[in-house]
């Protein structure tokens, strides 16, 4: 296989990988959770986005943006719902929470959609692009340049907007948060929403690369897990270079080495890693208090 | 404030001889669900001396039970050993492999752990799938029916009689392990790991132990589970095998061993009830999984312990303030 195709590949692949890891990494850094259903919410969004483009004939854009928006008001939904009266449980039993609404979406996503597997085209039948010996999927590169424009935008949210400012407070201290006058509350849904459109328009980006099935977000949710936890877990730019590295390594193991070690080689390299810097790539080192 | 005492005395010993009844009526379908659940038991009362009492946020615990599991079947299918000698042997297997998840657990904290013990176990399976040579891959490995003082066990009501003194044992064993001083060490370290350190606590040692006990109960689980299925594939020892022990645990309740008994019987059989409908069992399952941890956070052990139903466990007081400052 050729260096640059794999390395596109990698990079398309490991874009999906870091909009799921943003979007656990911001959960985390404001419920201190690890939201395991997170792999439904894409799921959930490749469904949305199925329906809008395949079933209702809508234009790519149009289904894109639908599925971003149902998305966020899924997690603001979930948020409510789920979380709100017990944010100050165990953790544990908080990520219980989350792993029941995995199964349970993924019932409620069986009972429409059965159990068959889904094709969905990409968004434009353009030809392979070929550059010298290398091949690129013109989806492959779609999907690295709306991963890339969502997450300038969610640079530039967190950067500039009051909304954006408010939750990089109640993420680094919600007590001081909630004595400036910050509703926590409101922020809470916020991230939610924030996180579950970056799952949902993940899941349209990512249903024409794998396919379209209720069990679809696992693979991902792994992945995404991966990458969040490589760059450190508490690091948005940790989490998005964590993705890249999963996506690239993940393909050179499958090009070089063997396709049937790709799907657990990302694991094998973060064991590595970890052992070598406990806290991630970018993490701080955690400063525990008697 | 205890009421009931009655109730609790003796229980346990009822309980089998109830069991024991029910073996003689139960029809081979019953049967293998009451084995099954017996089987979850030991599951759920190891990973709750992880997760519950020593706090670790490890994700091995499906693997190690598949290890035990294909010790067993390996063994006794391809080598011909005796299934008795392979029951402890696959505990220890796993009891090794898992003391390994003690290492990352020296450094690393919470999600990191979390992440590692998962990959370990993304592994474990993999290796199970590939390595066809010795573990006949996704074609699964037959469990040969062992024999007993030249009485073939074979069939799920002779399963259960080789199943229930198991899990009594092991059941014993943990009760045991909790109420004694390393017991009272894994809660400390949970708490807090200075002040372990500052009681005369051996944290890296603790930590092994605990590491090892849990596996080594997740072992003879997958060794009983491999000779109650008699055949067994690596999809099997998955994600939703974890995902099954991880409710286990917390449904029944964190931080207690009835708990983990109640869970492992309550999942057990709720599947079972829905097993023709994969999209209702999968909405139920998830509902009442969320329906219960939001309703009563402190599992279905912690609601009975509350009516006093259920004695109140030395080393669960103060859950709810622990629960906030546990970082």
């Amino acid at each position: 296989m050729n260096l640059v195709t794999l390395l596109v590949a990698g990079l398309a692949n490991g874009s999906l990988y870091a909009l799921v890891a943003l979007g656990l990494v911001l959960i985390y850094k404001t419920h201190d959770l690890v939201n395991f259903a997170h792999g439904e919410i894409l799921m959930a969004g490749g469904f949305i986005g199925f329906t809008a483009y395949q079933t209702m004939h809508l234009p790519y854009p149009v289904a894109f943006l639908l599925a971003i928006a149902l998305g966020g008001l899924l997690g603001a939904v979930i948020e409510l719902v789920a979380f709100r009266r017990v944010a100050d449980q165990h953790h544990i039993t908080l990520a219980m929470v989350t792993v029941g609404l995995s199964v349970f979406m993924k019932g409620i996503a069986r009972v429409p959609f059965g159990t068959d597997i889904y094709t969905f085209p990409p968004a434009f039948s353009a030809d392979r692009i070929t550059l010298g010996s290398a091949v690129i999927a013109p989806q492959h590169l779609l999907t690295i340049g709306i991963a890339a424009l969502l997450t300038l935008l969610l640079f530039l949210f967190f950067r500039y907007t009051t909304l954006g400012k408010q939750m990089r407070a109640t993420q680094q201290n919600i007590t001081g948060a909630r004595l400036v006058g910050i509703n926590t509350g409101r922020v809470f849904s916020s991230t939610w929403s924030l996180a579950a459109a970056l799952g949902a328009g993940a899941g349209v980006l990512a249903a024409p690369l794998s396919l379209l099935y209720p069990d679809m977000g696992t693979n991902f949710l792994l992945k995404g897990f991966a990458a969040a936890v490589l760059g450190g877990f508490e690091s948005v730019p940790g989490a998005i270079i964590g993705g890249f590295l999963v996506g690239i390594i993940e393909m050179l193991f499958g090009g070089y080495v063997s396709t049937a070690f790709q799907q657990v080689s990302a694991f094998f390299i973060i064991i590595v890693i970890l052992f070598i810097r406990p806290n991630g790539l970018f993490g701080r080192r955690a400063v525990a208090r008697v | 404030m205890e009421r009931l005492p009655w109730l609790r005395r003796g229980f346990a010993p009822v309980l089998c001889v109830l069991l024991v009844l029910l073996a003689q009526v139960a029809d081979s379908y019953t049967q293998y669900i009451v084995n099954l659940a017996l089987i979850y038991v030991v599951i759920g009362v190891g990973l709750n001396f992880l997760l519950g009492y020593a706090g670790q946020f490890a994700f091995a615990h499906a693997a190690l039970m598949g290890i035990g599991a294909y010790t067993t079947a390996l063994l006794t299918s391809r080598l011909y050993w005796s299934f008795w000698l392979c029951l402890p042997l696959s505990g220890v297997v796993a009891a090794a492999l898992g003391a390994l998840g003690a290492l990352p657990a020296m450094r690393m904290k919470r999600v990191y752990l979390a992440l590692v013990t998962l990959a370990f176990a993304q592994l474990v399976v993999w290796v199970l799938v590939n390595w066809n040579v010795v573990t006949l891959g996704t074609d699964g490995v037959d469990v040969p029916a062992p024999m007993l003082f030249g009485w073939r066990v074979k069939g799920d009501t002779s399963v259960f009689y080789v199943v229930l003194p198991c899990t009594a044992l092991m059941y014993w064993l943990a009760k045991r392990i909790l109420e004694s001083r390393i017991g009272r060490a894994f809660v400390t370290i949970r708490e807090n790991e200075i002040v372990a350190r500052c009681n005369g606590i051996n944290v890296a040692r603790t930590k092994t132990v605990v590491f090892a006990l849990s596996a080594f109960y997740a072992g003879i689980g997958g060794s009983l589970y491999a000779l109650t299925l008699g055949f067994i594939v690596p999809d099997a020892f998955g994600l939703s095998q974890l995902v099954l022990h991880f409710s286990i645990v917390v449904l029944g309740g964190l931080l207690s061993l009835s708990g983990a008994a109640i869970g492992a019987v309550v999942l057990t059989a709720l599947p079972e009830l829905l097993r023709d409908l994969q999209a209702l069992q999968e909405i139920i399952y998830g509902l009442v999984l969320m329906v219960v941890i939001l309703v009563m956070p402190q599992g279905i052990a912690g609601l009975l312990k509350r009516w006093g139903v259920l004695p109140r466990e030395v080393l669960a007081r103060n859950w709810r303030a622990l629960a906030r400052e546990t970082p």
